[in-house]
């Protein structure tokens, strides 16, 4: 069976997903999506035209809140677990170059 | 004391021993931190066991019972609960079973959490799972699986599997799992325990890690069907904290119908969840259970729910599409891990993802990519999204000609380790009869029916939402019935079979 999904697609998806891959691992992801995406096939066989899609099961309305910031109650606590803090700043790699 | 002579405890019994004095808070925690140390090297089924703040908690319940009134104590005083690590408990660790969240230590509890604690729960330790609750068998842990109570050299399902295990082995009364698409059911069938994946909304998913937002849901994994709907009343109802959660109150015990009510019932026997992948002996089991039933005086009817096969495969385009959105935010800025040596900040992404996450999250990440991304998408997401609506629709047709439906929860009995590892779609397809409720919302509980080849059968009770009382009606009367009793696998103490 052709690969529904070719490497380059996969290398272009892994970009997008911010994952890196060595070129034998790829290689396994590349069959084992294919393996998995092949199986979706079976839903072809179904007229899908005038059925309406479910993102999400509600059973109700959901509430809307008031558009209102809420302090957190100790805020350096969140801040603790970042890897790297400087004062109230968090510290990553540079992003743009001088 | 003997941990055996606790085998046929309920909640309740625990309570009654507390309020008499007859054990101390402190002695019960005790109790089960050394059930912990014996068995758990053999199992794994805790990452992290909160021995030391445990103990001291304890000795101040101890303190509080000596000034209050017996009889005034809440319903979990002192009952010590071993939660899955996704969710999110203050000061103790909770990493899903991933590198990514190594060290992580939440600052808030999530809501259930904090249910159980006003209830006077004690906080046992943090559960083994799949990682992001990513699988059915536990073996995508990054610390290393969990291993199966009834065989060491099985899988005990996953993802919610340390749950499923430490409350089958007796290392915990009752533990929490989450269930996106049958990690509740399929590890508590696996290990003869009880789980309920609740309505979806009927409890508050603040402060779970998010796998799939729309399918997600937190339940009780215990030893009875009674236990079960204790620890349901106090963590089901209405959260602030989460808009998806429904705005109705928990539930109550008196949902429950009598006997009699319960013997009116109309059961559904779906067609497709008896079919002959399913194992024999599986079916023997369940059949054993339908005799009873029958026997009860209670009507069954075939009823056919035809897109259960195609559920499976909407499944894994919709988990994964949910999955990847929620998992971008694993980025090693603000908390857990972060890769070392990036020059700048893309590079740190990449190498703190790289190398933070598993096979399993990784390959559903880049379906989920994959499906969600322009040109796929219509392809894809959107027919997954169609076919959730043709699956609702095939339980709204079957209800309208029963009240409940009783199905296998798996086909197949506990595997052996690496059995279905190599083919990740033989892995996904352990999910195909818990898949199906999960997708349209419904809630379903998985009970223990039996044993075939020494290890357990689960049972699946299905129902409309919001109608866990008639699961647990028909699932007492089928406890009951059966008789079997709550687990205690023997667990040889072999030195091969130590964890490392």
């Amino acid at each position: 069976m052709d690969p529904k999904i070719n490497l380059e697609e996969i290398k272009k998806v892994a970009q997008l997903a911010k994952l890196s891959f060595k070129e034998e691992e790829l290689q396994t992801f590349f069959e084992d999506i294919n393996n998995i995406v092949s199986h979706f096939a079976k839903l072809e066989e179904l007229d899908l035209e005038n059925v309406s899609p479910t993102s999400h099961i509600s059973w109700s309305t959901p509430p809307t809140n008031p558009d209102q910031p809420v302090q957190w109650p100790d805020y350096q606590k969140i801040l603790e677990r970042a890897p790297r803090v400087s004062g109230n700043y968090v510290i990553v790699p540079k992003i743009v170059d001088k | 004391m003997d941990i055996k002579e606790f085998k046929d405890f309920s909640l309740e019994d625990y309570q009654k021993l507390i309020k008499n004095r007859e054990i101390s808070v402190k002695e019960l925690a005790q109790l089960f931190l050394q059930r912990i140390e014996n068995v758990d090297p053999y199992l794994h089924a805790f990452l992290f066991v909160n021995r030391e703040s445990i103990l001291d908690e304890a000795q101040s319940l101890d303190e509080q019972l000596e000034k209050a009134n017996p009889e005034e104590i809440p319903p979990l005083f002192g009952i010590p609960i071993a939660i899955k690590d996704n969710i999110c408990t203050q000061n103790i660790p909770t990493t899903c079973a991933s590198k990514i969240l190594e060290g992580f230590i939440p600052p808030y509890d999530a809501t259930v959490v904090s249910r159980l604690k006003a209830q006077g729960a004690l906080i046992l330790g943090k559960t083994n799972m799949d990682e992001f609750a990513m699988g059915s068998s536990t073996e995508n842990s990054a610390f290393g699986p969990t291993r199966n109570p009834f065989d060491l050299n099985r899988v005990p399902g996953g993802s919610s599997g340390g749950s499923s295990a430490c409350v089958s082995a007796l290392e915990a009364p009752v533990s929490l799992g989450s269930d996106t698409g049958g990690s509740i059911r399929q590890p508590a069938a696996f290990c003869g325990v009880v789980g309920l994946r609740p309505t979806y909304g009927r409890v508050s998913r603040f402060g779970l890690v998010s796998f799939a937002s729309s399918l997600d849901q937190i339940g009780p994994i215990t030893r009875t069907v009674k236990d079960c709907v204790t620890i349901f009343e106090v963590i089901s109802g209405k959260d602030e904290k989460d808009s998806t959660c429904a705005p109705y109150p928990a539930f109550q015990a008196q949902e429950i119908p009598s006997r009699e009510e319960v013997k009116k019932l109309k059961v559904g026997l779906p067609r497709e969840y008896f079919s002959e992948g399913v194992d024999s002996e599986i079916i023997e089991s369940i059949q054993n259970t339908i005799d009873f039933l029958e026997k009860e005086g209670i009507k069954l009817v075939e009823v056919s729910l035809p897109h259960t096969v195609y559920a499976l495969e909407a499944y894994y385009i919709v988990a994964p599409s949910e999955a990847s959105s929620n998992l971008a935010r694993y980025d090693g800025v603000l908390y857990g891990f972060r890769a070392q040596e990036a020059a700048e900040l893309q590079e740190m992404y990449f190498k703190t993802r790289t190398q933070g996450f598993g096979k399993e999250v990784k390959r559903r990440i880049i379906l989920g990519t994959y499906s969600l991304s322009s040109g796929y998408y219509d392809e894809f997401y959107l027919k997954g999204m169609k076919v959730r609506t043709l699956v609702r629709q095939d339980f709204e047709k079957a209800f309208e000609v029963c009240d409940l439906l009783l199905t296998p929860v798996s086909p197949c009995l506990p595997f052996l380790f690496g059995e279905r590892t190599q083919d990740p779609y033989q892995m996904y397809l352990a999910d195909v009869f818990t898949i199906p409720s999960a997708m349209a919302g419904i809630p379903a509980l998985s009970i223990n029916c039996g044993y075939a080849r020494s290890l357990p059968v689960g049972l699946q009770i299905i129902g409309r939402p919001f109608q866990e009382g008639l699961l647990f009606g028909l699932g007492l009367l089928i406890e009951e019935g059966l008789a079997l009793g709550a687990p205690f696998p023997e667990i040889p103490l072999r030195k091969e079979n130590t964890y490392e």
